[in-house]
This record gives structure tokens, sequence and C-alpha cells, in this order.
């Protein structure tokens, strides 16, 4: 390990064994249903007069999964983050088995036991599995056993069946894995209450599939307790015991699962009824927009990941790609935008071979990209919501003059598309880092989608959406069908891909496995097509 | 007594006002600091301060030179600040200065017959483009091959010193002059134009902040530089080429820096000519503290203007109450230091603030 991460360790190494004693005589004797979190009328508001949290009561149970469901921007993230003592409460008390506790910061909180997944990822990709997982931790002591804490984190991954390569740096696994060493290392700190943040959005339905049941298996014994905050209703009724829905920052309802519906926890989610189907317009398809040949692509970690695909697009088709994430459709997806360099093949567009055209030069053309990585590449978190749409726009003729951009013109634009798009912001001068995950979500598509003329490659673009959006933005895209455009859409849900596009391509191992009209492809068959499990 | 519980708050939004209570406030811990250190050596902090400033401001003694070395650091400082808005790290600076010299002075000794309204602009161009010819160079190789730019430009810092070292060293330099390791004087009709002793350069490094800050304020390019800077991914996405932008600051800002060139050494009536190495590259050191004024005013370029004034007071008095008040040599530069580190501590409160714990 290195010198460095050393350093950190015994930092923070201080009074390490007192601290987990403390932790550990704290939770001693927990019995199954006994009320271990109660969290009472906690307020919490923002500068720009947003109440995230309007006395807000909740109470957790030792042994639950408690699930909890809202809007985007309707206060979830805020509640978590006061739990875990990220942020102060501006009213309201929190109990932690019936004793009162205030968090000045994480560290109080993680000492009591407390540990958190957040909505955005923060590992450290240059270190190992490993490091990451006993960096700063209070067992560490000041020399460090790596052996013995290998070995340590190796049970725990077995007890709970995470599976996780301890010596890969962390930029080599996948989203799934990554997910997996977030949670054990709040385990390994001794974390009896974990919370996690939309734990799923990036996962892969397998790896969602091995995620539910390690929760469930914590669940099981009597140390985990966990309020569980996702978009994906299936989950919610698949695994968690009781539900706790908010709304604009109130609690709208508490129930227990086996009570609920998908419609109901919609329902009292969005404030209306959300069909979980949308309507595919019928629309002539035009003439064909995008054609690409035998394309291939290297990925970021050297091998070669999109190996060779042909299809085309026209206009007003809807190309669904179905495929479980990392088998290449991030490379062809960046390679159509022009941010990656195809190592082999042709990309052409109405007729014009664009292989090596840029991404401004193809941005000019009419093609649009909602990347899937919303906060790294699909936005500039220090920017404000009208810069951020301003970097769709700066290069437009329309918005710009002699070098200067009109700002004039670019805030009335901004201020549409930011109520078209629903993004929920005090102004359009808010910066984006302020934005709830989905609502950031919102901005990139309100950036993207009415600048783009005639094709849109839309890479994920449900991912951390409420319901209500979910479907808003699947209609969206029908819209742009209905308009001419050409679509290639990007997903791992499948039901999605199915319900809107015109035609199917599963993707596998960077290849199409078939491309199948929509009204001949059959859900089991495409998903076995998916995951490799059938050939054409 | 009991003391009011204190605990710390991240500041999400930090206002332009605050940034401004910030520098200040470390301003004033500089002053309080250094008043310790001025005590150990035994002269009274207030005499001391108050001789630093009437000596810079006093128009018969040192106001004319502090203005002109403040101008010399406003230029150094926008050199720094433009290309730093994208995310580079210029610190050529002092080679660009050197280089700015060599268009300058080339132009000046071909052409020295030219009347002066032809003459000074021509190698004002030839300074700017010889400047940006250097940055260019560091902004090419950080965009097209990523090498970091930050070595480039110490690198070249070196090889423009010892290109002007060899042009006024005798017996071979061409550009020698009579006396021992100068070089020849300016033709008349070179010197700079003076307004009350001071050369009209003095406007010209003002006049280029306020052009930066309608750039980055403004422009379509100064949008992009910012976007570049705040996240190279994010700008990459939007079509924004970060090698044609990187090229772009850093041969403006290397241009910037070049002109400073004819500002030093044809705008003070002590030099118009090249002094001796040791001189020139005490100059050239000066620019660095470009960087500290840049980094302080947070990149503004318009609040680089006063820092400038105040950094450059603060080195021109500081020579002077060295000498009167027998202090440890190098000591007027020790305030600068503490200046910069309270700075940086301060910085700290951009992220956090202090506040009083309500009584639960
Ligand atoms: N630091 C902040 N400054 C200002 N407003 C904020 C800040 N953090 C959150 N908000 C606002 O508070 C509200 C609640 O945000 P929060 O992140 O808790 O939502 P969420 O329920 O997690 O939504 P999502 O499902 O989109 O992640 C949003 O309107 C958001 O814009
Ligand atoms: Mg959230």
């Amino acid at each position: 390990m290195s010198v460095l991460s050393q350093k950190i360790i015994d930092l923070f190494g201080g009074r390490k064994e007192e601290r987990s004693q403390l932790s550990e005589k704290f939770w001693a004797n927990l019995k199954h249903g006994e009320v271990v979190l109660e969290a009472r009328g906690i307020t919490k508001k923002f500068p720009g007069g947003v109440v995230a949290n309007d006395h807000i009561d909740l109470e957790i149970r030792a042994g639950e999964i408690h699930a909890i469901l809202g809007e985007n921007g309707a206060g979830k993230t805020t509640l978590m983050n006061i739990l875990y003592g990220l942020l102060k409460p501006d009213e309201g008390e929190i109990y932690i088995r019936g004793k009162k506790v205030e968090f000045k910061s994480p560290l109080d909180a993680i000492n009591l036991g407390i540990g958190m997944v957040h909505q955005h990822r923060k590992l450290i990709p240059a270190h190992t599995a490993l490091e990451n997982i006993i960096l700063g931790h209070p067992k560490a002591g000041k020399i460090v056993d790596i052996e013995a804490a290998k070995k340590e984190v190796q049970e725990l991954c077995d007890k709970y069946g995470f599976k996780i390569d301890l010596d890969a740096k962390v930029w080599q696994l996948s989203a799934g894995e990554q997910q997996s060493v977030e949670i054990v290392k709040a385990l390994y700190r001794g974390a009896k209450l974990l919370i996690l943040d939309e734990p799923t959005s990036v996962l892969t339905p397998i790896e969602t599939e091995r995620f539910l049941k390690s929760l469930r298996s914590m669940a099981g014994t009597e140390i985990a307790v966990i309020p569980f905050i996702t978009h994906k209703l299936p989950e919610v009724l698949s695994v968690s015991d009781r539900v706790t829905i908010l709304r604009k920052g109130k609690v709208v309802k508490r129930l227990e699962t086996r009570k609920a519906t998908m419609e109901a926890l919609a329902k009292y989610m969005v404030g209306r009824e959300v069909l979980f189907r949308v309507k595919k317009p019928k629309v002539k398809k035009g003439k064909e927009i995008l054609r690409v040949e035998n394309l291939s692509a290297i990925s970021d970690r050297g091998f070669l990941a999109l190996k060779g695909v042909t299809f085309s697009i026209r206009e007003g088709e809807i190309f669904g790609i179905a495929g479980v994430s990392g088998n290449g459709q991030q490379e062809l997806a960046e390679v159509l935008a022009g941010v990656r360099k195809a190592s082999g093949g042709k990309v052409m567009f109405e007729g014009k071979d664009i292989t090596h055209a840029s991404p401004l030069e193809r941005l000019k053309m009419g093609i649009g990209y909602i990347p899937s990585e919303r906060v790294r590449v699909g936005s500039i978190p220090q920017f404000s919501l009208m810069e951020n749409i301003a970097l769709s726009l700066y290069f437009d003729r329309e918005f710009s003059k002699w070098g200067l951009l009109d700002y004039k013109r670019i805030r009335e634009h901004a201020e549409k598309v930011i109520s078209e798009f629903e993004v929920m912001a005090p102004g359009i001068y808010t910066r984006a880092a302020h934005l709830s995950g989905g609502n950031l979500q919102r901005l990139i598509l309100a950036r993207t989608i009415p600048r783009t003329k005639k094709l849109l490659i839309a890479n994920l673009p449900t991912q951390g959406l409420d319901v209500g959006a979910t479907e808003f933005v699947r209609n969206k895209l029908l819209d742009c069908k209905k308009e001419g455009m050409g679509i290639l859409l990007i997903s791992e849900d499948l039901d999605e891909v199915l319900q809107v596009s015109d035609t199917i391509a599963p993707i596998y191992e960077g290849k199409f496995v078939d491309i199948i009209p929509a009204e001949k492809a059959r859900k089991e068959i495409v998903g076995a097509m998916m995951t490799g499990a059938r050939a054409k | 007594m009991k003391l009011p519980k204190l605990k710390l708050e991240r500041v999400l939004v930090v206002t332009g006002r605050d940034a401004v209570k910030i520098s200040v406030l470390s301003i004033i811990i500089a002053f309080v600091v250094f008043s310790a250190f001025i005590l150990f050596e035994g002269a009274n902090p207030i005499d001391v301060y108050k001789c630093v400033f009437s000596y810079a401001f006093d128009p018969k003694t040192g106001l004319p030179t502090m203005i002109h070395r403040s101008t010399l650091l406003l230029f150094a400082t926008l050199a720094f600040i433009l290309p730093l808005k994208a995310g580079l790290w210029n610190v050529g600076m002092e080679g660009q200065l050197y280089l700015g010299t060599v268009g300058a002075f080339a132009v000046a000794y071909a052409y020295g017959d030219l009347p002066s309204t032809i003459l000074i602009p021509l190698m004002l161009i030839s300074a700017g483009i010889f400047g940006a010819v250097y940055g260019a160079f560091a902004g090419f190789l950080r965009g097209k091959f990523g090498v970091n730019e930050i070595v480039i430009t110490l690198m070249l810092n070196n090889i423009a010193f010892w290109l002007l070292h060899a042009l006024i060293m005798p017996p071979t330099g061409p550009w020698r002059g009579i006396a021992e390791s100068q070089s020849r004087p300016l033709p008349v009709s070179a010197w700079a134009p003076t307004i009350w002793r001071l050369p009209f350069t003095v406007v010209l490094a003002p006049a280029i902040s306020i052009l930066l800050f309608f750039l980055f304020e403004k422009t379509r390019i100064g949008f992009q530089i910012k976007a570049l800077g705040s996240s190279q991914p994010a700008a990459e996405h939007a079509g924004i080429n970060p090698a044609k932008i990187a090229i772009f600051v850093m041969a403006v800002g290397g241009a910037i820096a070049g002109l400073s060139a004819y500002h030093m050494w044809a705008g003070d009536p002590s030099f118009r000519l090249i002094p001796r190495p040791d001189a020139y590259k005490g100059i050239g050191e000066l620019t660095y503290w470009g960087i500290m004024v840049g980094l302080i005013c947070l990149l503004n370029p318009l609040a680089a203007i006063p820092l400038s004034i105040f950094v450059g007071s603060l080195r021109e008095g500081g020579t002077v109450i060295v000498r009167r008040y027998g202090l440890t040599y190098g000591l007027d530069r020790v305030f600068l230091g503490i200046l910069f580190l309270s700075f940086i501590a301060l910085q700290f409160f951009y992220r956090y603030k202090i506040v009083r714990k309500k009584k639960a």
C-alpha cells in the first residue's frame, strides 16, 4: 500500500479501539423489530427558498428493509445526508436506539455504526478495492496488517454474497462491483445501519438481482437496517418490508409493502396516475439517416469493446439497443458522438462519411448526445443551469454573433426548456451542483433534446428518474420520432426498449446478437440474447 | 465564562462580497503576523508600515517606480490568469518577458531610424508575437500531446534566459554594448513617451484587464475557456476542442507577458537597454509574483489591478525599510510570503464558515 494511504489511515487512526468498542457496546442485544432509528420533525431549507425536508418523521426497525420513495427532488438524498451527519437539519431530532444524537460530521455517524452509500460514488479510482475498503477504518490501528484485513474483508464478502476482486484497482471494476465495494466498506467499518441512496440505478439487471439478494441476507442477520432509496418500483415490491413516500419534502404515505401495488406507489409519489406503458405512434419511416458499417472501438481499459457492428437508422425510427452495461454500448455511443476514435469501420450520416468528424461538427449537423455519466461529462457542476444549457448553444449562429454570446437569447431559451422539462430549481442561476440527481438528468435532457435536429443518441436517458419523469422522457423520445428524427436508444431496461423501439438489437460482448423488428421481438428471447444465453 | 460553541458549516454559494472579505482579511492577517517579525527585529511596526507606504506613494520618491513595477506585475498576473481559467498553469512569464525583449529590441535595432509613431507599435507587436510563440509552443505540446505545461514553461524560461544572455554578452553577442555585459542603448525613437514620468504602457495593462474581463463575461471563446477550465470531459462532449483552447490561452497569455518587455525596458528611463544578466534576471523573477496576485484575486482580471498596485507598493517600500531600519536582508519578501500563506489558509473559508452553535 502506498505511503500516503498509510498516512491517511494513521491520521484517522487515533483512538480507534475505543471508538469501535463504543459502537459494539451501543449495538449490543439488538432485537429484531426494535425501533433503531427515529427521526422527528426533520426540516431543512436551502438557500434559494427550497424546503427540501418539511417536518419529516421516520422510523426504522432492526432487520427491516425500509424503502424511501419520492419524485426527483422530493428530498430523499437530503434526508439521508442529515441522518448521516453530512447536513445539519434546521429543525428536528434524531434518536438512535432511543438515545438522542447530534452528528457534527459523518465521522460521528460512522463511529456510531451508520454507513452510507451515496447516489454518486465516492471511491478513489487509483486505489485497489481493498485499500478503499480499509482506508480510514477505525479497526485499522497504527500498523495495518494487510493480510489479516484482507481475510476479514473476504469473510464479510462471502457472508453476504458480494463478489469483488479485492486486488483490482477501482477504475477497473464495473459499476456493480464498485457498488459492492462501497457497501463492504461501510460494513467493514462496523455499520449496523446502512443508508443506500439509489444503489441500483447504475447496476445491470443481473447485478441488481445479486445485490438485492445480498441486501436480503444482510437484513436477515440482525445487524443491518436499511433505508433504501430507489425509483425502480419492482425492486421495492420485491425486497422491502415497509415504504415511506415523500413528496415535495413531506411524508405523504407510510405503508407496508405487502399492501402496496406498483400503481398505488406511483400515484402516491407523483400525485397522479402513472401509466406504465406509453403509446407507440405510427410514423412512416423516412430515408436512411445513419449508417454504421462494421464499427469497432477500444475501451478505456485497452481492449476491443465494440467488435464490428453494422446497422442503419431511418428518419422516424427508434433503434433500441438492449444490453447489460459493459458490452460495448458506451463505446458505440461515444464513437457516434465523436468523443472516442473508432478503431475500424465507418459511420455515414445522411450519406456523408463522418467517421473522423469532430464532436462540434456532429453537433452542428444536428446530432445530439445524452451521455450516461451525468456529473462527469453531461454537465458542469459549478456552472449555473443557464450556462450548462449554453454548452449546447454557444456554437450556434442564433445565439452568438461576432464571437459574442447573446445572453438575452440564451436566457430566454434556458427559461423555456427548464420549464418544459420541469427541472426543479430556484432559478436559472442556480448551480447544477445543487440539483437533485433526477433533476440533473432532466437538465441534461433539456439541454440536448430541443437542440437536436436529426439524430439523437440517448444512452440510459431515464436513469435515476422517477416514474413520472421516466414516462415523460419516453414520450419525449416518441415526440422526436414523430418529428422525423432518428433515435438510437441504449438501455438496460428491456421493457423500456421493447416499449418504444421500432427495431431492437440485443448487444452482447461488443456485437449485436441479432437485429429484430419490434413486432417480432419477444421479451424472453431478447432477454436471453442480451445475456449471451442465446444466439441468433 | 462559557465560550460560545463554534462549528463548521459547508458554504454552498460564495458571494462576490464574501470573496472580497476573505481577500481583505488575509491582507490584514498578514499585516498582524508580520508585525511580530518587525518587533522581533526591534522596530516599531506602525512606523515601518507608515514608512513603506509613504515611500511607495510619495510622488517625489517611490511612486513612479512603484507604478512602473506594479504595471509589470499586472502584465504578469494577466498572463497567468488567462490560461488558468482554462485550467493551464502558465509559469513562463519570465521567459515570455525575455522573448518579448528579443522581439522588441530586434525591431528597434533594425529600424531605429523609423519615427516613433511607427517604430513603437512595431516593437509592441513584435514583443507580443515573440511571447505568443513561446506560449503557443507550450500550449501546443500540452494540447496535442498532453505534456505538462508547467515543466515546459519552466524549461523554456531557462532557454530564453540564455538566448538573451548570448545576444548581449561580449565578445560575440550581436547586441553587446560598450559598457560591460549590457546591450547597446535603444534608439531614442524607441523610448516610450511618458505622461508625468510614467510611460503610456501603464494604461495599456489595465486596458488589457478590462478586455480580459469582457472576454470572460461576454464572448464565445471566454465561455469555452471557462467550460474547459471547469471540466475537460464535459467541455469536450460539448464540442469544445481542448487543444485549440490550450494554444489560444497560452499564446495570448504569452503575448501579454511579451508586451511587458517593452514596458519594462523602454518605459523606465533608468534602463532603455537590456541590463546585465543578473539585473534582468532580477526583473524576470518579479513576474513570478503574478502567480500569487492571480490566485489571490481569484482569477478576476479587474481585481488584479488594485492588488498588483498593493503588492507592488509593498515591494518598492519594502526595499527602503530594510535599509532604513537595518532589518535583516530579505525581510520585505517575508511579508509577501505570509500574505500568500494566510490567503491559502483563508481559502478554507470559501468552503466552510464558522457559526455559533444554536442552543438545542
Ligand atoms: N446544496 C443544495 N443547495 C440548494 N438546493 C439544494 C441543495 N441540495 C439539494 N437541494 C434542493 O433540495 C431539493 C431536494 O433534493 P434531494 O437531492 O434531496 O432530492 P432527491 O429526493 O434525492 O431527488 P432525486 O431522486 O432526483 O435524487 C431539490 O429541489 C434540490 O434542488
Ligand atoms: Mg437523490
